[in-house]
């Protein structure tokens, strides 16, 4: 489905005729729930929804069409004729994905008709953290949660936590408001998705509240720092439409991509250069190549910097970035001027592997965005686009607060599994008196719940969601349109009713009422519904110029613009025990390891590796020589907090001494397709936070490597395929 | 004049992200493996990225190429089935009939590109993920080969469409899954018969390359080499 075609649909179907793609016209309005009598046989229907698989929110489609299936009823097989969803593209009309999708995205269908989905709501029946429940009905479920609630409640509210996800929207704005009523503390999110470090780097430098928006599109020349932002980052597929444009997609304009990063992410190998930078180096990095602008008398815009930063750096030592990142001063210096000579150049800077010093490497990256005067310019950084509803959870590290917490409610979050076990989750989970679970899922954390209430999945639900990077201002909207094929219950309904039975003053946030002051002129809420959302303008990111916009920053305000600290990370385990940094890192496949359980994720090649059904341990060729490790050989990596085992692959293109792994596997509970597959590399990694955002240090754990036997690794392409274990296919 | 199919994928916009592989298997219906068949080398991908590295730590490179049945002109794969199961159609597209195959498997042996997989069992899906089956593709049985086929179900439903409204296929109105999915816009999809057609005038640019264009099969995919 292109642009044209649904524009088509959305736009016929407003005078009440839709045009099906197959030629033929249904004279009918398509209703927001199709109905049985509605589904026509071969017919097929698309309709707008939202991608809830990870915090990008991209504005989808879905082909509906009929399908049979079997349920039993008294006894008895029935066949039953329903709508379903055959497939999810991008939304075309969506900025953010603008009509494209990425193969989590699409594998989102998986997660809809998983056969280890909760078909209603359970009872814990077995001790906690054993995973033994008994069905239970929604009345009882509803009646036993609010009493203990309630008991809660009455003696201390603020012993009650909310663990949400990061996306923002009407489910965030329900959380909050039933907080409120409750007089329980706002909902908080601590996972490793939210980025929390890109956000209050912004806020410090900028006074922008949000991720900020690169416009790699219009851009010539990009300096990509520690940012994985093709892989799994902000928002992958927004930036690799970008990407394509900014390669191809201008007549005799190619952009040149250098990215600096610790391991060889998907960025860094579409990169036309790659800078290995050793762990936590990036602040150094991004420093003498600052110090370096100034030298050459290339910085554009030095009034825009605070001027003790600027004196910083001009004051850098630019050896002792030679030193730190093995990048000599010559390869530096031609970096600064490629940077410095570019007609728009830009620096593109994250925390794909968070380290302690990561903060101040954002930081630095946009004082020298500063310095390049690209902010707020077409093909430098753009303020996040406003929020046109509000609610984004707050991050904060909830570790503490789960210590003195009596009631957890759990969407969108598995602490179970994303936070480390050596900050004890486990035993903390399985202290909480009570713990209520959303998720569609039995998961690892669920394990630990009293009550399992499953949500709809996201393709069946009401939902408006606010993107995490968008050019405009966006609200992507998915009405429900099929049947819910199980006993589940939205939680903003399940919410409602907690609320009516505690007699709580109370109403949660649909699309519709907090979308009415969203709209602007002239659109109506039936428009935002046909076309899946309400944007600003709607557009395509590459078609439109971005318009120069006020930067709002904070600079030369003294005390709200941070200084430049320039500190070295801090690694956690004895260098003579642990003489390798350990990186997790989000994967694109996985994510944070929400979508393991989908089996086209699980069968997707990695990227990295070509594994399947189980992820691989990294290791560069010269130690895995000296350590007798080859491909397939089964590995232990052990830190001081834990240890883990799994196939090893010798990655030509890793850096000596970082040991690097793909987050996703090694969940204890998450359904038939992810359980005790593979390990979980967050279980090893030492407490430690990056001190000012509280966020995970991903990459802040020194760990050990030893070969173990030879075992499995299983590998869709291998580097010569003729020699592999089977003749052919 | 009858269409000819072809396709372009710039390398330089392609990263590797592998959204084409997840948009083939939702598209096509492909069967999911386990973890003992896939050790066996029994998954089926009928688009991969294959990954290659250029160059020692740390000057190294690594690069990714989408790589798909390439729909030769002289198809290798062709003159060896005993059943013509597989054959060329008028629009050049190999095509695979999967109620002729008898499963000698042949033609995958005879594929320089590794592209064609063969059903070992039926293929089987826990119920209710079978709801998400497109039913405008085939299931394919067990004991059959099967391959990229350039969506053609999509092609058809275009050019019916066309028909229904009297007027030529437009170019870059049908769209494989992979093309339609990819973020990068990295593929293009068209017909080489229109010399006016993206498709054709990537394929001509000075980037275009064929894949082991040496062995003379004529691929009708073109990769567009990275910039310099």
């Amino acid at each position: 489905m292109d642009r044209r075609n649904f524009f088509k649909i959305v736009s016929t179907a407003s005078t009440g005729v839709l045009t099906g793609a197959c030629g033929k016209k249904l004279d009918r309005y398509v209703p927001l729930l199709v109905a049985e009598r509605e589904i026509v046989p071969g017919e097929e229907v698309w309709r707008p929804a939202a991608c809830g698989e990870c915090g990008a929110g991209c504005g989808v489609i879905v082909r509906v069409m009929e399908a049979e299936r079997v349920v039993e009823r008294q006894g008895d097989p029935v066949r039953e004729r329903i709508a379903t969803i055959k497939k999810i593209e991008g939304n075309p009309l969506d900025p953010v994905s603008g009509g494209r999708l990425c193969a989590r995205g699409q594998a989102a269908l998986q997660g809809l008709y998983n056969p280890d989905r909760l078909r209603g709501p359970l009872r814990r029946v077995g001790p906690k953290g054993k995973a033994e429940f008994a069905p239970t009905s929604w009345a009882e479920a509803i009646a036993v949660a609010a009493e203990k609630l309630e008991h809660v409640r009455a003696k201390d509210p603020s012993r009650i936590l909310f663990l949400t996800g990061p996306q923002a929207g009407t489910r965030a704005l329900t959380i909050a408001r039933f907080l409120e009523a409750l007089g329980a503390p706002p909902a908080v999110t601590f996972e490793i998705s939210d980025f929390p470090i890109e956000r209050k780097a912004a806020d410090l430098v900028f006074g922008w509240k949000g991720l900020p928006v690169y416009d790699l599109a219009n851009a010539r020349y990009v300096l990509g720092v520690g940012a994985d932002f093709l892989g799994g980052w902000a928002s992958p597929v927004f930036y690799a439409r970008q990407f394509g444009h900014f390669r191809q997609g201008r007549a005799d304009l190619r952009g040149r991509l250098t990215q600096a990063e610790s391991r060889m992410s998907i960025t860094a190998q579409a990169a036309d250069l790659w800078i290995p930078l050793p762990p936590g180096t990036e602040v150094l990095f991004t420093a003498a190549i600052a110090h370096l602008l100034l030298r050459e008398k290339l910085a554009r815009g030095p009034n825009g910097v605070p001027q003790q930063v600027v004196q910083a750096f001009e004051a850098f030592d630019v050896t002792r970035a030679v030193r730190a990142c093995g990048v000599e001063e010559r390869r530096l210096l031609r970096l600064a001027r490629e940077l410095g000579e570019s007609e728009r150049p830009l620096v593109m800077a994250g925390a794909s592997v968070v380290q302690t010093n990561s903060l101040e490497s954002v930081i630095t990256a946009h004082y020298l965005n500063l310095l390049l005067g690209n902010v707020g310019k077409p093909g430098g950084v753009l303020p996040p686009a406003p929020e046109p509803i509000g609610g984004r959870p707050g991050f904060a590290n909830a570790l503490a607060l789960l210590e003195r917490t009596q009631f957890v409610f759990l969407d969108g979050a598995n602490p179970a599994y994303t936070w480390p076990a050596s900050t004890g989750v486990a035993q903390k989970l399985e202290r909480v008196e009570t713990l209520v679970s959303f998720a569609p899922f039995l998961d690892d954390s669920g394990a630990y719940a009293d009550l399992l209430l499953p949500d709809h999945h996201m393709l069946e639900a009401t939902a408006a969601i606010v993107p995490a990077v968008a050019p405009v201002a966006a609200v992507t909207l998915a009405t429900q349109f099929v049947e819910p094929l199980y006993e589940t219950r939205a939680t903003e309904q399940v919410l409602t009713e907690l609320a009516k039975k505690m007699e709580l003053t109370f109403e949660p946030a649909t699309p519709k009422n907090v979308l009415a002051s969203a709209l602007t002129e002239g659109q109506t809420w039936e428009e935002a519904v046909r076309q899946g959302g309400v944007w600003a303008a709607a557009g395509g990111v590459e078609a439109e110029q971005p318009k120069p916009r006020k930067t709002g920053t904070r600079r030369g305000e003294g005390p709200t613009a941070p200084a430049l600290e320039l500190s070295a990370p801090s690694f956690f385990g004895d260098t003579s025990q642990f003489p390798y940094y350990f990186h997790p890192y989000p994967s694109l496949q996985f994510g944070d390891g929400r979508a393991a359980n989908l089996p086209w994720m699980q069968e997707l090649p990695d990227p990295v590796s070509s594994a399947m059904w189980g992820l691989p341990v990294e290791i560069d060729p010269q130690n895995a020589a000296r350590l007798g490790i080859r491909t397939g050989d089964l590995v232990r990596v052990e830190s001081a907090h834990g240890r883990l085992e799994a196939p090893a692959y010798v990655h030509p293109a890793a850096i000596p001494g970082v040991i690097s792994m793909a987050i996703g596997d090694g969940h204890r509970h998450f359904g038939r397709y992810a359980s005790n597959r593979g390990a979980n590399p967050l279980s090893i990694l030492a407490p430690v936070w990056e001190k000012s955002t509280g966020a995970l240090a991903l990459g802040a754990t020194r760990v050990r490597i030893t070969r173990l036997a030879s075992g499995r690794l299983i590998q869709f392409s291998v580097s010569d395929r003729e020699q592999g274990p089977w003749g052919y296919r | 004049m009858a269409h000819r199919w072809g396709m372009a994928i710039d390398l330089d916009r392609c990263m590797g992200c592998e959204a084409c592989v997840a948009a083939c298997h939702a598209e096509n219906n492909l069967p999911v493996s386990d973890p003992a068949q896939a050790a066996k080398g029994r998954a089926v991908h009928w688009i991969r990225v294959d990954r290659y590295y250029e160059g020692e730590f740390p000057e190294i490179r690594v690069k990714y190429m989408p790589v798909l049945c390439q729909q030769c002109d002289e198809a290798p794969c062709e003159p060896v089935c005993p059943v013509y199961a597989t054959y060329h159609n008028p629009e050049g597209l190999n095509v695979q009939v999967y109620n002729r195959c008898v499963g000698t498997r042949y033609c995958g042996n005879n594929c320089p590109y590794s592209v064609r997989f063969f059903n070992w069992f039926e293929p089987k899906w826990t119920a209710p993920l079978e709801l998400q089956h497109n039913p405008d593709v085939a299931i394919r049985p067990g004991g059959v080969m099967e391959k990229c086929t350039f969506c053609v179900q999509r092609i058809e439903r275009v050019k019916l469409d066309a028909k229904a409204e009297n007027r030529p296929v437009a170019d870059g109105e049908v769209q494989p899954a992979c093309v339609q999915s990819c973020p990068a816009e990295a593929m293009v999809f068209g017909d080489l018969n229109d010399p006016e057609s993206k498709v054709s005038r990537l394929a001509s640019s000075g980037r275009a390359t064929r894949l082991l264009e040496e062995l003379g099969a004529k691929p009708k995919v073109f990769y567009l080499q990275r910039g310099k």
